[in-house]
């Protein structure tokens, strides 16, 4: 039995910067991973590598225990790899439906059949009201909700969130918390890069955490935040993981 | 819906046109091609969002497929034809191997460069498209006993093109490839999250519309009987295809369409009515256009109704 998504020895480097420092880390269907750290810890640049959107220097990444590690994000997204973006991107000139229409598509080319993926999508993040919106109007909660929709009518395996919930006010940062609780039931395996404590705390079932491309605590939630490594790390970047 | 009824409107209108104005037939067919060739620029520069200044080029070989397969080897116009859309799409295919990775300016720059280049091997490589003299079009194999050289038939054969590629582009735009096409324009990486392609995507997008172009110069060149390399690959028939269809709306089934009526209708008028102003008051009127309407005269009705309809229905 292979785990949902392993990384082993990830390396990615710009130039003379080593981002990210010999990470390992593996996943199971249903758990949510939470990776969390100071700002320019490498989490994204992690995250990144990972789906196929920067260059790894050595290392190796398996779905499901197939070696993905060559291949290029759109392959890894049709194998089931989902990811959203830390900077929301809507295909602004499309409609909130258009946009999770286009994922859908990708197992669907019938119009129809992707239509009705397009909608449980939107159901599941809780954005089917707004379907015929232009997405360009969306605001920054519904623009978050949206880009888990895109990312769940692809139907993945292993969905990447990257700071979905930064911004939230707290009603709306209870309600996506409760979206992606949800989402697990299926056995969807959750990798999410996350500074806010409280998803992080409610959700994570293994937290790992980063410093300047390099591991430096794993464990619950309750472990990581009471290590006293990682209340250095935070305040030696005056960044206090409780206040976020 | 409602904007398919128009169109068949205008289509069947479009069929008495002859009877009515038979002495305005050369106007019409320029009208119909250019609108062709417009939404066929469109699939890529609109819908792809990948903007070409060099579709003169597949006029250019599609004309030129047309007559040097016609005179030399008597082969029919309508197998010419489709050779020069294959030798298109087969133009396009390695074009945007080579300059797909260029991003921004760089790929509109390149599209230009090529069309240069492929005008100076029609004058250069005389042996095969007689240079600079120029080829005629004088003799062609009658389909069903038509003659291709009378203007009536010239504009029937204009009009079914127009009908077809405005009718696939339409078809396009509600699937798969529509959407992957504007998934592309919109947000490469995003898309790529979606499990697109980009390169994929673009040359689909590129060798379709490179070829549907090529059967538009083909009819072109019938239509002109007589090709000459400057006239051909001619840097501003390249620049009025994509200003036809900026001008009408991108990425819109229609928009390119309504930009050819109002540029070739508003040129006529004006050379009529201005004299020597003309070509002023035009530049004028492209000018307001895109001041007012920057997403074309379709594309910001279209913007507009999308949000009034949202807002009709989030009322209740």
């Amino acid at each position: 039995m292979h785990a949902a998504l392993e990384a082993e020895g990830i390396v990615v480097q710009f130039g003379g910067l080593v981002a990210v420092n010999d990470i390992t880390l593996s996943l199971d269907e249903g758990e949510i991973f939470g990776l969390i750290g100071p700002n320019g810890a490498g989490k994204t640049t992690l995250f990144n590598a990972l789906t196929g959107y920067a260059p790894m220097r050595r290392g190796k990444v398996s779905l499901f225990g197939e070696d993905i590690t060559q291949l290029p994000a759109f392959v890894r997204a049709r194998l089931g790899i989902g990811r959203t973006f830390q900077i929301e991107r809507p295909f602004e000139e499309l409609t909130v439906l258009e946009n999770v229409l286009i994922p859908a598509f990708l197992h669907r080319a019938r119009r129809s059949d992707a239509e009705r993926v397009a909608w449980d999508a939107l159901e599941q993040a809780g954005i089917a009201d707004r379907a015929h919106q232009p997405s360009a109007d969306l605001n920054l909660a519904r623009r978050r909700r949206l880009e888990l929709a895109k990312a769940l009518s692809l139907k993945p395996k292993v969905l990447f969130l990257d700071e979905l919930m930064a911004g939230l006010n707290p009603p709306a940062l209870a309600e996506m918390i409760g979206f992606v609780r949800t989402l697990t039931k299926s056995g969807l395996a959750v990798l999410m890069v996350e500074h806010i404590m409280k998803a992080v705390v409610e959700l994570c079932d293994h937290v790992m955490v980063l410093a300047s491309g390099e591991r430096i605590a794993e464990g619950s939630p309750e472990q990581v935040t009471n290590d006293p490594k990682v209340i250095e790390a935070y305040l030696g970047d005056s960044d206090e993981p409780g206040d976020r | 819906m409602r904007s398919g009824i128009f169109l068949a409107g205008l289509f069947i209108a479009a069929l008495f046109y002859p009877l009515i104005f038979p002495n305005l037939l050369s106007i019409a067919i320029y009208f119909l091609l250019l609108a062709g060739w417009a939404t066929s620029w469109d699939i890529l520069g609109g819908w792809a969002g990948q903007v070409s200044l060099g579709h003169a080029a597949f006029v250019g070989v599609g004309s030129y497929a047309l007559a040097i397969l016609a005179g030399r080897y008597g082969i029919a116009p309508w197998w010419g034809a489709l050779a020069g859309m294959a030798l298109s799409a087969a133009l396009a295919w390695v074009w945007g191997l080579v300059t797909f990775r260029l991003r921004g300016p760089y790929f509109t720059l390149s599209t230009i460069a090529i069309a240069e280049i492929l005008r100076l091997v029609a004058i250069e490589e005389a042996w095969l498209t007689q240079g600079a003299e120029g080829i005629f079009i004088f003799s062609l194999k009658s389909p069903f006993g038509f003659d291709l050289f009378d203007r009536q038939v010239e504009y029937y054969t204009a009009l079914l093109y127009l009908a077809a590629v405005v009718g696939l582009v339409a078809w396009l735009a509600r699937g798969k490839l529509g959407y992957q096409m504007r998934a592309v324009r919109e947000d490469e990486n995003s898309s790529q999250a979606a499990g697109i392609d980009p390169t994929r995507i673009k040359l689909i997008a590129f060798m379709l519309s490179g070829a549907l172009t090529a059967l538009g110069g083909a009819i072109y060149g019938v239509y002109l009987s007589y090709l000459e390399p400057h006239d051909i690959f001619f840097l501003p028939l390249s620049v009025q295809i994509a200003l036809t269809a900026i001008i009408g709306g991108r990425g819109t089934p229609f928009g390119p369409l309504a930009g050819a009526f109002l540029l070739v209708v508003a040129a006529e008028v004006f050379r009529n009515a201005f004299a020597e102003a003309n070509l002023l008051i035009y530049g004028v009127l492209i000018v307001l256009v895109v001041i007012f309407l920057p997403r074309g005269l379709i594309g910001s009705w279209q913007h507009r109704a999308v949000r009034r309809r949202y807002a009709r229905s989030a009322r209740g």
